[in-house]
């Protein structure tokens, strides 16, 4: 939406992120270029984007049909992980598996905000340079994404980590930036601010990304066998209560769009009632004593993942339904309802599935 | 005429987004319409049209360096079509008689204080009359009672101003979206332009501006 | 052309226009002319789309004629000033007065769903206290309806426009919230809102007939900024999209490009039998049980006026000698000015954000009434022309001044104006293409509506000023809406019809549109004639249960 401040311009100096404010005429210059930086960023964009997502969705598809059958297995809690049957040893690494689904759960999770954040701040012209930079992050969080994807060494990649942290310091930053926006529009932090002016939670997503990406280098890093933990605390415990805090997060923010939207399509109310349950259900995993049956949290893990997906195609109907449907894809790309937005919920799902996992290959944690 | 006039919005012509999802048929049938209205009379007399002519160029004056609106025709058009307001002040007759009598007294006031017609008088008379008429001190029997200032306003200016901007090229020169159906608008915020809105100028850009106005659609 | 929909009636033959579908068709019931339906109604717009639907769905046989065409918004309405004049009432009126009316596109429609069809869509309720007007606050007179009884039937329209508007709403005793979230505010919306807290006001989002998401067939708003020359889009709510499709399913009759010339009544002039209107270039009679005359505040009076017979010389419904007289329309003045952003204001709905302030707060004031200030978007031609009027711009002065039209910004009141019986409709000598005679439009303001227009003014350059605009000009010469000519009220002798807008004088001759106000208040007024049609409604429905009709 449109982040960009208003009162930027009423004096040099004033701008959000203290950026210094060009002279008139010089705008307009600055206007150019932007043009020519808007479309290399996006070609850059979109390359990276396509590359991470083809890296992440062929591992997906390689693996999809033992990590099916994995849920059932996973009680048995046997160290032994189905899906890596013919991986070299330490590709086995049940925390080197977990170390790589975070990595593609952060991969969604950052591509779902580059799409996102890209067309947002696009609609809001790109009025201040920080909205670049939630684009960008989350291109290389998602490249880095795909090559933690690929990479089955048990060993904590620097430049992942330093991405990763990135992303999150880029979450923290984005969401002062638009606490910032609503507090100086006119009525402050008031529901219209909260429908339209910088999405509150939006920034939410790319911190998440980070959060779960850097985990995820610790957990690989950890040595396997029982008792693997994260900043002294269980690592699969920890991480299932960070992703069910994350899928509540993205919900309210659904919730608070989706009641912008008046809940007029049943299909709506979809995602503040699944999600939201899933992250019940994990956090209650996650406080829960060890080896209890969690068949029901995955399934429910499993479902929110697909309605991050099936969310995709409703917003793709929902762009139908404005006036001049696809034909007018120019404006109800950007005034409909956010096509790239629902698989966050698909990465938190995976991450969630992904410390699931983790608890139970140590069960002990 | 107008010179030293500045355009704000250089390089922007509405009519580049004819085929853009912003026009819909009906616009487009419309406006087609409108732009093939030539300019000569179909309803005023050849006098009537001519002094016509003569108050809207002091009206709404153009540059040279465009293809002109024809104000006075689009005025004509209404007048043939009988295109009413749906009420009149009572000092006024019915649109077409109002018209007729005004221009006609316009120009009878013109013979009576400068010995010739409306369209002879050079600019600075034909303002003069004009704001004469605007004032009401135009009583010459022609009016037949009806008081000038009432014509100036609710005929006079009304239409003409009216006709000039229902023509695209004085969209193009305010910088108006123009049509705008089915699509509409998505940045609503101050300082703001949609990608087939007009660029503005702000001064000493007017080279990089057009070109952006030119890729407007 | 034989698909004109201005020449050739669109709804016949069993068989109305789809108003979702270019070319499409619903199926129509259809009476003749012979039957004595139960209600024939005489306009189909907020008041008249509105009861016709509720009686039709209340299981009573329902005709609805409308002198206008029956449009498809999709493929009949242009992005053009000039070709929508089409949906205005441009059939000759004569206006005088002190201060002559303007009416046309200012406030007169002239098609199915009437001027809902181009109205902004600003849906206000009245302050609770206005329908007692006289006894609470000294002016004007009482209505005979209760505010809590009209909260409602408020509640009722809003649901079925789904009107989008703020989650909370600042002034008056506490409402439901709106169906639909408000629509994103424009700058020059935004505009209003910086001056409102700047004069420590509140200001909101306008609730508005406009859809904020989806509903049935309608897309939400696209924001194209052409709300008041009719709505290509179908977001806005007009009963031309709602009343009048649920009518038509319930088994009401429309029939378009039906001009009513008379309301007939029996030997002895106790009740009416019928309406004799023009269709096809013929007169035709349509028998009645009932008949509900709903043609806004001055098609209203005529044909009450034009239907005088030997046993009601002076019009029908008219003993009491007020049919036409307090006509209000509304204070609508504007402080423009220039601002250094640019504003667009061509974009979104005109009035997108409001203050009520001035409708609630009583101290300070030196007038009776109240205003709404709203946030403004006029399209060139109606704004180049509003600067050559009213400011005497012209020539290059003008053009020069036309070049600032996206940088420029303005606050506009609905303001209330009293009831004086000398403001009021009568008939003219000259008569129209059917041969009726035309209405006469007599206007001046009384010294409370100049008080209120100077303190309204004084407010608005007060907030314009705190926000940045130069170069604030004062635009004095306008009005809004039409409402008066027929008022409701619990006395005989003084007033047209009683609170079920029944007349006093013939009891199957009903009155159902903005004509029955005795007041008018500071907001527009379609909210309330859609209200008191669907308790009108309600009403009748009650009434024929214990057989009083």
């Amino acid at each position: 939406m449109d982040s960009a401040p208003n009162g930027e311009r009423v004096g040099p100096g004033s701008g959000a992120a203290g950026l210094p404010l060009p002279e008139r005429p010089a705008r307009i210059d600055s206007d150019r270029s932007r043009d020519a930086r808007r479309s290399a960023i996006a070609v850059a964009g979109l390359g990276i984007a396509a590359l991470g997502l083809l890296a992440i969705v062929g591992r997906a598809l390689q693996r999809s049909s033992p990590s099916t059958a994995m849920a059932g297995k996973r009680l048995s809690s046997s160290g032994a992980r189905p899906e890596a049957e013919d991986a070299p040893d330490e590709e086995r690494r049940p925390t080197v598996a977990a170390a790589r689904r975070l990595n593609r759960a952060a991969g969604i999770l950052a591509f779902s905000v580059l799409a996102d954040s890209g067309l947002e701040h696009y609609r809001g012209a790109f009025k201040n340079r920080a909205m670049f930079v939630a684009p960008v992050v989350s291109a290389l969080t998602l490249a880095i994404s795909a090559h933690g994807l690929a990479d089955a060494r048990p060993i904590v990649h620097r430049l992942r980590h330093v991405v990763y942290a990135l992303a999150g310091l880029t979450g923290l930053g984005g969401t002062a930036l638009h606490v910032y926006n609503i507090r100086k529009r006119p009525g402050g932090f008031s529901w219209l601010n909260l429908f339209y002016g910088a999405p509150l939670g939006a920034p939410g997503a790319i911190a998440l990304a980070g959060l779960l990406g850097y985990a995820g280098e610790w957990v690989r890093g950890i040595p396997a066998g029982p008792g693997a933990d994260l900043f002294g605390l269980p690592a699969g415990r920890m991480l299932a209560g960070l992703t069910s805090g994350g899928l509540l997060a993205v919900t309210g923010e659904v919730w608070l769009l989706h009641f912008r939207g008046a809940f007029q399509n049943p299909a709506m109310f979809a995602p503040v009632i699944l999600p939201p349950a899933s992250a019940i259900l994990l956090a209650n995993a996650a406080v829960r004593a060890k080896g209890m049956d969690r068949w029901l949290t995955r399934r429910a893990l499993r479902a929110t993942a697909l309605l991050g997906f099936a969310g995709t195609g409703f917003h793709a109907y929902g762009i139908s339904r404005q006036m001049g449907g696809w034909r007018n894809w120019s404006q109800n790309i950007l005034s409909g309802p956010p096509l790239p937005a629902p698989p966050s919920f698909t990465g938190l799902a995976l991450a969630g599935l992904a410390a699931l996992g983790l608890m139970e290959d140590h069960p002990d944690a | 005429m107008p010179e030293g006039r500045l355009d704000r919005y250089p390089g922007y012509d509405v009519l580049r987004k004819r085929d853009t999802p912003s026009w819909n048929d009906v616009t487009r049938r419309v406006i087609d319409a409108r732009l093939a209205i030539s300019d000569r009379p179909r309803f005023l007399s050849e006098t009537d049209w001519a002094t016509l002519q003569a108050i809207c160029e002091r009206v709404v004056p153009q540059p040279p360096d465009r293809p002109a609106i024809p104000v006075a025709a689009l005025v004509d058009d209404k007048l043939c079509r009988d295109d009413g307001d749906g009420y009149r002040n009572a000092k006024l007759p019915r649109l077409r008689e109002a018209w007729q009598r005004g221009l006609r007294a316009i120009d009878a006031e013109a013979r009576v204080a400068h010995g010739t017609g409306f369209v002879a008088l050079d600019g600075d008379a034909q303002d003069a009359l004009l704001r004469a008429a605007k004032q009401g001190d135009l009583r010459h029997p022609a009016w037949e009672g009806m008081p000038s200032d009432v014509f100036f306003d609710a005929r006079l200016l009304r239409d003409i101003v009216h006709a000039y901007y229902s023509h695209p090229t004085a969209w193009s020169e305010i910088g108006f979206g123009g049509p705008a159906s089915p699509r509409g608008y998505v940045r609503m915020d101050f300082d703001r332009r949609d990608r087939w809105e007009a660029v503005e100028a702000k001064g000493g850009d007017e080279a990089e501006v057009r070109r952006r106005n030119q890729r407007v659609g | 052309m034989s698909d004109d929909p201005q020449q050739t009636p669109r709804a016949k033959d069993g068989r109305a226009p789809d108003v979702f579908h270019e070319g499409g068709w619903i199926p129509m019931r259809e009476y003749r002319e012979t039957d004595e339906v139960d209600f024939v109604l005489v306009g189909t717009g907020a008041g008249g789309g509105t009861l016709a639907c509720r009686l039709a769905e209340a299981g009573f046989s329902v005709v609805a004629l409308d002198a206008g065409p029956y449009w498809r918004p999709l493929e009949d309405f242009a992005s053009d000033e000039v070709e929508q004049n089409k949906l205005y009432w441009t059939d000759e009126r004569i206006c005088d007065g002190e201060n002559p009316l303007q009416l046309g596109s200012n406030n007169s429609g002239k098609s199915v769903g009437g001027s809902t069809v181009h109205f902004a869509m600003v849906s206000l309720r009245f302050r609770p206290e206005w329908f007692k007007a006289r006894s609470l606050l000294g002016y004007g007179a009482d209505w005979p309806l209760d505010w809590r009884e009209m909260w409602h039937y408020y509640r009722e329209v809003e649901q079925a426009l789904k009107i989008a508007g703020p989650v909370t709403y600042p002034w008056g005793p506490k409402r439901p919230r709106y169906p639909y979230r408000p629509h994103e505010v424009n700058a020059a919306g935004l505009v209003l809102a910086k001056g409102a807290e700047a004069l420590g006001i509140d200001w909101v989002p306008t609730p508005l007939a406009t859809l904020s998401a989806p509903r049935g067939n309608s897309p939400p708003c696209v924001y194209r900024g052409f709300c008041t020359i009719g709505c290509s889009t179908n977001a806005k709510q007009s009963a031309l999209i709602t009343w009048i499709p649920r009518a038509i399913r319930a088994g009401a009759e429309i029939r378009d490009l039906a001009m009513v010339g008379r309301v007939e009544t029996d030997r002895d002039g106790g009740r009416v039998t019928g309406v004799r209107y023009q269709r096809e270039g013929r007169w035709r009679f349509q028998r009645a049980r009932n008949v509900v005359v709903a043609g806004y505040a001055i098609e209203t009076p005529r044909l009450l006026l034009n239907s005088a017979t030997d046993r009601w010389p002076d019009g029908l419904a008219n003993s009491s000698g007020l049919v036409g007289k307090n006509l209000m329309v509304q204070a609508n003045q504007a402080v423009w000015g220039t601002m250094d952003e640019e504003i667009r204001w061509y974009k979104g709905p005109p009035s997108l954000a409001l203050t009520e302030h001035w409708n609630y707060e009583d101290d300070g004031k030196d007038f009776f009434g109240g205003y709404a200030i709203m946030s403004q978007g006029p399209l060139p031609a109606l704004w180049a022309s509003t600067q050559a009027i009213d400011r005497d711009l012209w020539g290059e002065a003008l053009i020069q001044e036309m070049q600032k039209y996206n940088h420029q910004v303005g606050l506009k009141i609905v303001g209330e104006m009293l009831p004086q019986e000398r403001n009021r409709v009568t008939l003219a000598d000259e008569t129209d293409q059917y041969g009726l005679p035309i209405a006469r439009v007599t206007y001046s303001w009384c010294d409370n509506d100049h008080r209120l227009i100077d303190h309204a003014l004084r407010s608005m350059t007060q907030a314009m000023q705190a926000v940045g605009a130069r170069e604030l000009w004062e635009q004095r010469n306008d009005t809004c809406h039409l409402n008066g000519t027929a008022r409701m009220g619990d006395d005989p002798r003084s007033s047209v019809v009683d609170a079920d807008c029944r007349s006093w004088d013939i009891p199957n001759l009903w009155i159902c549109d903005g004509s029955v106000f005795p007041t008018v208040g500071g907001v527009n007024p379609s909210l309330t004639i859609q209200a008191i049609a669907c308790r009108t409604g309600d009403r009748i429905k009650a009434l024929a249960a214990r057989g009083e009709l």
